[in-house]
């Protein structure tokens, strides 16, 4: 019970750091809705075929199958940003919460905490956007990929924040979940690249173009989409308790 | 002041500003490496991508080349960003010894035009392994264009947004949204991308690897940068002011 006490107060404390900047909640409200705005004003309702997973072969309208594409992609934008700003931002604050008494996994789970709220946000936001010019068919199952994606990308960008700096780290969450969803991922290529598998976006994304265009939704991604959360999970705590621990 | 005190202030500032830089191996690797990764993912990302009728050239190029101008604009987009974020209290002592904020702001548009330059050299480099580029000298014209337009925007963004993550999240959106919708790998239905700043450098980009010269996209490109150039020098100037948002 005081652990949980513990994780709620870290969780709240970094909850208001956000709250007190107006800014940060602004653009969380503001950015998705350009972008999933932007991409369905200037795409054509020209169809292209694309494979799901669910449902095989299927016409769909090319602004249909970005705006699918474009909630767990910007989900994952939002995550991986935050992720790597809170391994870079709270490092300090993290260690002397160590010193104050804190477990290393305590800490680490208030932060998760922090991510899953980001994740939340976002596909709230992008997913609201969407609905206005396209209703996925299996809403339930569409959220849970968005979600996924901000979490599996938040954690990868607190491993980036970690690994590569703030330069690089940036320069990474805004190129490799791009190139992962959009291009590695995209449900037009019939045969996809031997690397496809092994990336972040991978499950979450054929989960999305599944739930965005088919009412039969196949539970292989979702489960492969939580081992790949699980593995992100490890890694980034691994990496997260050797900056927090006390040295 | 002379002219010549003047331009010594200039030089010896953006001579520290490159070497803060480049003492970073990490920064230096990223410079490298970068454009090798994006232009060569790209690339490699879009053979199996089927190709639609609207494609102006065949796919795997058409992806080293939105590669090429991605790498270009991005690393000085991200660079402008953080120069001016991190350089509020370096500017304010540079200020103290008798800089003024113009010579300021010249000294951080030095630096990002450097990298800017360098950045496109780089990625055109990169690309000419494996494209055949017929016109060289405009090719590079336009990827330093692209590079210069987003350390520009990087500029404004950390003027007006003076904090990492917002600024971050900020020229993420705007980044991945431009060069997704200017590339060419996707039909597009609007006129409305032609006022992106990547869209006419990509287009000034396209002709020059065919051998062609887009005058149009030329004209364009060099009058959006003027623009951005004003605009980025008068909310500089303005916000680095005692009272402004730098020093909120």
């Amino acid at each position: 019970m005081r652990s949980l006490d513990r994780i709620g107060r870290a969780f709240e404390m970094g909850l208001y750091e956000y709250a007190r900047t107006p800014v940060l909640l602004g653009l969380l409200l503001f950015l998705p809705a350009y972008f999933i705005g932007m991409f369905a004003y200037v795409l054509p309702a020209s169809e292209m075929p694309i494979t799901v997973p669910g449902d095989g072969r299927q016409l769909v309208a090319t602004a249909d199958l970005y705006g699918v594409l474009l909630v767990p992609l910007l989900a994952g934008l939002i995550g991986g940003i935050a992720g790597l700003f809170l391994m870079q931002t709270a490092r300090e604050a993290d260690a002397r919460l160590v010193r104050a008494g804190y477990r290393p996994s305590q800490v680490i789970a208030a932060r998760f905490a922090l991510l899953v709220v980001a994740s939340v946000v976002a596909t709230a936001v992008a997913l609201a956007v969407l609905s206005v010019t396209f209703v996925p068919e299996s809403p339930a199952a569409f959220v849970a990929a968005s979600v996924l994606a901000g979490l599996i990308y938040g954690l990868v960008g607190v491993l980036a924040g970690l690994v590569a700096g703030r330069l690089a780290g940036v320069y990474t969450m805004l190129f490799v979940p791009m190139l992962d969803v959009f291009f590695l991922q995209n449900p037009t290529v019939e045969n996809r690249l031997w690397i496809a598998p092994y990336l972040p976006g991978h499950a979450v994304t054929e989960l999305a173009a599944d739930a965005g265009f088919s009412t039969d939704v196949a539970l292989a991604p979702f489960a492969e989409g939580l081992g790949m959360l699980f593995v992100a999970a490890v890694l980034a705590t691994a990496a997260f308790y050797r900056t927090a621990r006390v040295r | 002041m002379t002219d010549v005190g003047r331009v010594d202030r200039i030089l010896v500032g953006v001579g520290s500003a490159l070497r803060i830089f480049l003492r970073e191996p990490a920064q230096l690797a990223v410079l490298l490496a970068l454009p090798v990764i994006v232009i060569e993912g790209y690339g490699y990302a879009m053979t199996a991508f089927p190709e639609f009728p609207f494609m102006r050239m065949n796919v795997e190029t058409i992806g080293r080349l939105s590669g090429a101008i991605y790498a270009s604009a991005f690393l000085p987009g991200v660079m402008g960003l953080f120069q001016v974020i991190s350089a509020v209290q370096a500017d304010e002592r540079l200020r103290l010894c008798g800089y003024d904020r113009f010579e300021l702001f010249l000294v951080r548009l030095a630096t990002v035009a450097a990298v800017s330059l360098a950045v496109a050299a780089v990625s055109l480099a990169v690309l000419a392994r494996t494209v055949t580029v017929e016109a060289p000298a405009i090719a590079f014209g336009a990827l330093a264009a692209a590079a210069l337009a987003y350390g520009l925007i990087g500029m404004l963004v950390g003027a007006a947004l003076p904090r990492a993550l917002e600024g971050s999240l900020v020229l993420v959106f705007l980044v991945d949204a431009d060069d997704f919708l200017s590339s060419g790998m996707v039909e597009i239905d609007s006129r409305l991308v032609e006022l992106f700043p990547l869209y006419h450098p990509h287009e000034l980009f396209q002709s020059a690897v065919e051998g062609t010269f887009a005058d149009g996209a030329a004209l364009a490109t060099g009058a959006y940068l003027l623009v951005l150039l004003s605009i980025a020098a008068l909310v500089y100037v303005r916000l680095t002011d005692s009272r402004g948002v730098l020093h909120a």
